[in-house]
């Protein structure tokens, strides 16, 4: 009797999906940029790191690409150009694929196993197959099942770059004995994130040591030596502008691209966290903006999206390398202790060595993927930092948006011109590199 | 059935208005008349946003400021007006605030203090308040008592009208002049976004700065500067405590202070100055200081003290608030910043006859109590004993991780940043801190029994303020919290004539008529009870001006032995029980403090120049932490190690010191009177091993001797070279290295002994831990001598260990004649190894699983036969372990990421809970961040939440089910374990050594201990002064012995033979070595 029911039940079942719709499902590159905001939002909540945040970027977007790569001859799959990557597996002969689909639900099917939060992924995942399911089902069943396959390829891939090993390696043991070394920093005093990340494999750069940078000017407190110059000129620089005003240029620019994940403040007995998107995600918003300023259609859009972010997981991991190569202290721990003890940068120092600096090189390199994709002189407004309560600034170049980016960082207070100057150089001369040998259309 | 069972019984609950506890119920305030709520009211510019210390509450002052004998209650409101209610009999009180003029000001007021200012013998009020920030207005106001139950008044006049961040302020005659003066504690403001330097604190600062003000016939005249009381910016001062704790006559001062500055803790110097002397006989402190009280809890006569922080008792509290800092954030701020060490929890300080405290909060079971406000020791159930009242809760916690990282950024952000306003709803996202109040029983151990469900009823108040009176007369002792946003609670002792007491009332004359300062000593049972009247106590709170003795049972007190503030003092013998006694200056003479300073000749005493063995141990920067990040205390800091041997053939014996990472060992040669350094080339080239004992012998039988070291230091790892354990032979007069079967592990004892009766001396070397590997079983092996030659010994099963060995001793404990073997570590129980015609047995069989560190044989009964005493972790500690509820530590490769992880699990109320913080564990397994996204869903979850029970049933699990340090009793030949007493358990025993250190013709055991290489959570094993042990009843603590070893990390005692002198040489981790000369004894040829 029980069986009999099923049967019948299942009888009903095929009829009734018979008896749904066949739409086409169309995708939009819009769907593509909703679900990389999506992940950068969820990011944002589980507060991660920049160069963690670099690679949650990074892998979604080389799945969805490779199966787009796949549908359209004018590109060509990363197979044999990105580090140990094979070739995904190819769709069944009949399979009623929607490439386009595919690749977003492997977009967010990878980013959801990057995340902590999933839920949010999740029900966001669901509402968009529901109504998938209803225009079509059968197409994105078949889809869907394509998008995981390649999304379990890519992940098997991404299992091996070492970031797991990597979570179980020792903590940064802070050497305070020596003066020029790294400090934890007010408020919190973070331990220094990520020391392990030039043990990640890179993409496309041989190791994380090819575009070592010459060292930071030799560490003396010395006044007239070059680098108690550098101290010196970070404090002259923030004094200057912070007796400007808030509304001063400088200001303006350090809060626009400040870029912190976690900035932690104490306000009454209240100790709260402001987030804000990574160094990474803001030139992630700025592929956005280009990819809609241009038109771009679907496939070039991701093509962009993945180039972009391939560039930038290199540049992280090409900067920690040096950062914790050269382990050089923070301009506040210094000028706390020798020059003025109530001073306070601009922006809240971040939990890591000081050389070089992080934005820089990844403003470089992500600004020379995107001439790349777009060309350059390519004017836009950037409104990325809007839901963060900061203004529109606009730029005539990615060249220039990176050049800001890069002496922000002194404004701010956070960094040394060396950090910053042969930082942009580190990001642009990977960028290129990178770029140069990625034949990707 | 069952459903009207219980809604009878929920009626029968119901009856009665007010609330019961066994001990205390708590009548509706309203039906005694007493109307006061501190109500808050939040406005768009003022909330815990804008004022951190928003919640912390108004104040409350019990006295009889009619002088009709009955004690009147004051309360100061925050925002609300104050309220002064007499006490009008049978519980009945009636309001006059209105017409006494008492009302007060000020927007914002906090602490209050009865005194009689101007010594006219009514009771005046001083009330403070926070002004000059937030919109705050007025002064701290001084009420002067017109003796008609109307007041004046007068800050002004008295020059204590501050406007300043006053939290509360205590009456004391500091300069015993005869008059009373004031200390005025004040808050800082400045946001804590940067440690800043201790040295802050040198900067005075009028609004945050603390103030010393010294009454000058009547008017107020601040000394801070030139007392040296700090007045900086970074003072978040809430606790205060007056008591003379050095015993030298003159009062001193401990200031707890909220957030990174240090506590303060003041001794009188006697010539109006005082020295912060908190870094010299503190070891730690409470971290978030609030509240303090001070009073002898063990009955030696000396004042204690405790000082409240907010570590939550309920796990999930617990795990979802944000903790202590982790151990580098840590290190920063003691080693750049200047600061001392700070633990978020309660501290409890039992005041040591060196002037050191021993901090026994774990152990004495009162360091968790939540959000803490004020603590007041009394005797509220008269059987003698100290017991201990804790008022606690705060609306909402903001240091919940959740709103912390995830609500606050996504709900109050920009709303705070934009327009400035609170929004409820975002706040109200904040859980509550509404805990129960705590009440604690003490016991005559230094113990304390939580009864909160039974004495009291277990509230949801937000109680702060505290003040004790006997407001019924009934001889036993109320008390009356003020809380926030409602009435305040009063607790009356229900206790109707069940034990004995006795009230005193100090009536002294001069300027400071209620004789604040005066010292009582009661004699009753050959038992002591001490007190000191110092009203101002718990926090932001006077209570009643009068001495109060509970008795008990006892029929009888012999005497009474008052000491006024002028240092007079006079006997009362055997007064009459139950009554309320006045006493006054009659028939005094002086009284000689010195006396209460006399001890005896100390035994030990240090030699200054430590016999030329100017050794110091550098522990390297390495942290266990960093690395194995979930182990429960490192295994780095074992060393160094210590041998005593005669290795120059001169027939004195000298001393090697080993060495650690990048610091080679050293050898101190004995010369006719002192020691001096030696440098010995192959000890020099070998600087990378960390080495954790050694031992001098000569090995090979040519006439001169050997060395034989080994090597741990829980760094170096896999095959390194660091690790093998080292045998210098000597031949002429240098040493060259021989080879020893190779183990890599992390050594950690080696003791020598002929146990093959073959006429030389073979091995046994103990294995510890395996680096990156804690936990996991290492190799222990007895290494058999052939002329010289070492090979393993296969007589001897390694798998018969098990355990992480730590140390050993042969001795044939059958007494059958041949040599026995018994082995302790960690995780372990100590091992009898029966030798067997040259095997190896187990016998005894022990279930005692510890955290073994030391060994020796000592008949310690006198019965004849040999006992061992037994090292031990001790149970002042987070840890926690008994037979019924073992604390675990779970191995297995959790995550599946190829490492495998520790995971130490202690049992709460009959569950299973990981002892590491959410964040701990995803520091390890990032993996645990996809299963509990927030705080709020790991918080509670027990092991078998966080596991599957595969999982858990897989893995290898070690025990530990004994803390205690303690002996083996030998009962003919079955060795049966006993705890020592509290005084040995106040932190680990790391060695002991033997001897006749007293001259007394007898044998009697050192003990030396403590140990820091645990995690900031579990604060700082530092509380023991070592002990000589006499016998089982006879212990004999080290800091009334002339042993300095308090604080300081023991690893080897030894007793030294230096030109016909004996000598105790202390060797410790990461300090410079001690010599001690004893005293009494000479060496007998």
């Amino acid at each position: 009797m029980k069986e009999r029911f099923g049967l019948l039940l299942l009888v009903m079942l095929l009829i009734s999906s018979c008896a749904k719709k066949e739409e086409p499902i169309t995708i939009s590159p819009e769907d593509y940029h909703n679900s990389v905001d999506k992940v950068t939002e969820v990011m944002i909540h589980d507060i991660f790191s920049p160069p963690v945040a670099s690679r949650i970027f990074a892998y979604p977007n080389v799945a969805a690409y490779e199966i787009l790569a796949l549908g359209n001859e004018e590109y060509h799959s990363l197979s044999g150009q990105v580090r140990e990557f094979s070739d995904i597996p190819k769709p069944a002969p009949n399979a009623t694929i929607n490439y386009e689909l595919s690749a977003l639900i492997a977009h967010m099917d990878m980013s959801r196993r990057l995340i902590f939060s999933e839920d949010k992924i999740k029900t966001y995942q669901d509402s968009l197959y529901t109504m998938w399911s209803e225009k079509n089902e059968a197409v994105f069943l078949a889809s869907k099942e394509y998008g995981i396959q390649v999304a379990d390829h890519v992940e098997s891939w991404m299992n091996k770059d070492n970031y797991k090993q990597t979570r179980t390696m020792p903590k940064f043991t802070v050497n305070s004995d020596d003066p020029s070394r790294w400090q934890p920093t007010p408020p919190a005093y973070m331990s220094g994130i990520e020391p392990h990340w030039n043990k990640i494999r890179p993409f496309v750069i041989d190791s994380a040591g090819q575009f070592k940078p010459t060292p930071p000017p030799p560490f003396s407190m010395e006044e007239g030596s070059d680098f108690y110059k550098e101290v010196k000129e970070v404090y002259d620089i923030s004094k200057e502008i912070t007796a400007k005003g808030d509304e001063s240029e400088e200001v303006a620019i350090a809060q626009f691209w400040d870029c912190n994940p976690y900035v932690s403040v104490t306000r009454g007995h209240l100790m709260f966290a402001t987030k804000k998107i990574t160094p990474g995600a803001h030139w992630i918003g700025i592929t956005k903006i280009a990819s809609r300023k241009t038109d771009s259609d679907f496939t070039k859009t991701v093509y962009a999206y993945t180039k972009t972010s391939i560039a930038i997981a290199d540049a992280f991991i090409s900067c920690w390398d040096e950062k914790y190569r050269s382990n050089l202290i923070r301009p506040e721990t210094l000028i706390n202790e020798h020059i003025d003890d109530s001073w306070e940068p601009v922006l809240q120092t971040p939990p890591f060595p000081e050389y070089t600096s992080g934005h820089s090189v990844v403003s470089g390199a992500a600004a020379v993927a995107l001439t790349d994709i777009f060309g350059d002189n390519f004017a836009f407004d950037d409104d990325t930092e809007i839901p963060y309560g900061l203004p529109v600034r606009t730029f005539n170049s990615f060249k220039e948006a990176a050049d800001e980016a890069a002496i922000s960082r002194m404004y701010g207070g956070i960094h040394y011109r060396a950090a910053v100057d042969v930082g942009v150089k580190q990001g642009r001369d990977l960028g290129k590199f990178v770029v140069d040998n990625l034949n990707m259309n | 059935m069952n459903r009207l069972i219980t809604i009878i019984f929920g009626l029968l609950l119901l009856v009665g208005c007010g609330k019961q506890g066994d001990l205390f119920k708590n009548p509706d305030p309203s039906d005694l008349g007493i109307t006061f709520t501190n109500t808050l009211t939040e406005s768009e510019n003022l909330s815990i946003l804008d004022y951190l210390y928003f919640y912390n509450g108004g104040g409350v002052s019990i006295g009889d400021i009619n002088n009709d004998d009955l004690p009147d209650i004051f309360f100061s409101g925050n925002q609300v007006k104050n309220k002064l209610y007499i006490n009008k009999g049978d519980l009945r009180f009636e309001d006059i605030s209105q017409s006494a003029g008492i009302e007060g000001n000020s927007s914002w007021n906090t602490g209050t203090a009865m005194g009689d200012v101007n010594g006219d013998g009514f009771l005046d009020i001083y009330v403070c308040a926070v002004v000059g920030i937030n919109g705050f207005g007025g002064y701290n106001e001084l009420f002067i008592n017109n003796g008609d139950n109307t007041f004046t008044e007068s800050a002004q006049t008295y020059g204590l009208d501050f406007d300043s961040y006053s939290s509360n302020a205590a009456f004391l005659d500091y300069d015993l002049d005869g008059d009373l003066d004031l200390y005025l504690l004040n808050h800082a403001v400045h946001t804590q976004n940067s440690y800043g330097k201790y040295d802050l604190r040198y900067e005075r600062n009028y609004q945050t700065g603390d103030k010393l003000l010294r009454n000058d016939n009547g008017k107020f005249v601040d000394v801070s500067e030139e007392a040296g009381i700090y007045g900086g910016i970074n003072a978040y001062g809430l606790g205060l405590a007056i008591s003379d704790f050095n015993l030298d006559g003159y009062p001193d001062i401990y200031v707890g202070n909220d957030f990174h500055e240090d506590d303060y803790y003041y001794l009188n110097n006697g010539d109006g100055t005082f020295t912060d002397s908190l870094k010299t006989y503190f070891g730690h402190t409470s971290r978030f200081s609030m509240g303090s009280d001070v009073a002898d809890i063990n009955g030696d006569g000396r004042p204690d003290l405790i000082s409240l922080d907010m570590l939550p008792e309920d796990e999930v509290a617990l795990k979802s608030s944000e903790g202590d800092d982790n151990i580098q954030t840590q290190k920063l701020r003691i080693k750049q910043y200047g600061y001392h060490y700070q633990f978020t929890r309660n501290m409890l300080y039992v005041n040591q006859p060196d002037g050191n405290y021993a901090e026994t909060a774990l152990m004495s079971g009162v360091a968790a109590t939540d959000w803490s406000w004020s603590a007041l020791f009394g005797d509220y159930n008269l059987d003698g004993h100290q017991d201990l009242f804790i008022a606690n809760g705060i609306p909402k916690r903001p240091n919940d991780l959740d709103f912390i990282k995830f609500v606050s950024n996504e709900q109050i952000q920009q709303k705070i940043d934009n327009t400035k306003l609170v929004d409820q709803e975002a706040l109200e996202l904040m859980p509550s801190g509404n805990v129960h109040n705590y009440i604690f029983e003490g016991n005559p151990d230094i113990t304390f029994k939580d009864r909160s469900s039974q004495w009291i009823t277990k509230d949801t108040l937000m109680s702060g303020a505290t003040a004790m009176g006997d407001l019924d007369g009934d001889g036993d002792l109320d008390l009356v919290t003020n809380n926030i946003n409602g009435s305040p609670s009063i607790y009356l002792n229900t206790l109707d004539g069940d034990g004995n007491y006795l009230k005193l009332k100090l009536r002294f004359g001069g300027k400071n008529t209620y004789g604040i300062g005066t010292k009582v000593y009661s004699y009753h049972d050959g038992k002591l009870q001490f007190k000191e009247l110092f009203p101002s106590r718990g926090f932001q709170a006077s209570s009643e001006p009068v001495i109060h003795f509970g008795y008990g049972a006892a029929q009888q007190v012999d005497s009474l032995k008052i000491i006024w503030p002028d240092k007079s003092f006079q006997i009362v013998k055997t007064p009459a029980l139950n009554q309320i006694l006045t006493i006054e200056p009659k028939n005094t003479i002086p009284f000689d403090y010195k006396a209460l300073h006399q001890a005896p000749e100390p035994l030990f005493v240090l030699e200054p120049r430590n016999l030329g063995l100017d050794f110091t141990h550098q522990e390297d920067n390495y942290t266990d932490f960093n690395r194995e990040k979930l182990i429960p205390y490192q295994v780095s800091d074992r060393g160094p190690a210590m041998a005593y041997g005669d290795l120059d053939n001169d027939g004195k014996k000298d001393i090697f010191f080993g060495g650690s990472k990048f610091v080679p060992a050293q050898l101190f040669v004995q010369k006719d009177s002192v020691f001096s350094r030696k440098h010995i080339n192959t000890f020099a080239t070998d600087s990378l091993k960390e080495n954790i004992s050694a031992q001098i012998a000569d090995f090979n039988q040519n006439g001169k001797m050997d060395l034989i070291v080994t090597s741990g230091g829980g760094d170096f790892f896999g095959k390194s070279d660091a690790l093998l354990d080292s045998y210098y032979v000597q031949n002429d007069s240098t040493f060259t290295e021989q080879t020893l079967p190779e183990f890599f592990q992390n050594s950690s004892v080696v003791k020598a002994n002929d146990f093959d009766g073959d006429g030389d001396l073979d091995l046994f070397i103990g294995g510890h831990t395996l680096t990156s590997g804690f936990g996991n079983p290492t190799q222990s092996f007895i290494l058999e001598n052939e002329k010289g030659i070492f090979s393993l010994y296969d007589g001897f099963d390694q798998d018969n260990v098990g355990g992480m060995v730590t140390d050993a001793i042969w001795d044939d404990f059958d007494k059958d004649g041949s040599m026995d073997l018994i082995l302790i570590g960690e995780w372990m129980s100590p091992k009898f190894l029966k030798n067997e015609n040259g095997v190896f047995k187990e016998v005894q069989g022990l279930d005692a699983k510890g955290l073994w560190q030391s060994i020796i044989a000592f008949d310690i009964d006198a019965d004849g036969d040999t006992d061992y005493l037994l090292g031990n972790w001790g149970t002042n500690t987070k840890f926690k372990a008994s037979q019924e509820f073992p604390m675990k530590l779970y191995l297995d490769d959790f995550d599946s990421n190829g490492q495998t992880e520790t995971i130490t699990a202690l049992e709460k109320n009959g569950k299973y809970y990981p002892l590491e913080t959410l964040d701990g564990l995803t520091s390890q397994m990032v993996s645990l961040k996809k299963r509990f996204t927030t705080y709020e869903s790991f918080a509670g979850t027990t092991m078998e939440g966080l596991f599957p029970k595969e999982t858990l049933d897989k893995a290898k699990v070690l025990e530990v089910n004994t803390l205690s340090s303690g002996y083996l009793q030998n009962n003919n030949g079955i060795f049966t374990f006993v705890p020592f007493g509290m005084d040995l358990q106040v932190a680990p025993i790391m060695d002991f050594v033997e001897g006749d250190f007293d001259g007394d013709g007898k044998t009697e055991v050192l003990a030396g201990g403590n140990y820091f290489g645990v995690k900031p959570y579990h604060g700082r094993l530092d509380s023991f002064p070592g002990a000589l042990i006499r016998s089982e009843e006879e212990v004999i603590l080290g800091n009334e012995l002339g042993l300095d070893f308090t604080k300081k990390s023991i690893r080897h005692l030894e007793t030294l033979s230096v030109n016909n002198r004996k000598y105790l040489l202390a060797v410790f981790n990461d300090d410079r070595a001690q010599v001690y000369k004893l005293n009494k004894l000479t060496l007998k040829p």
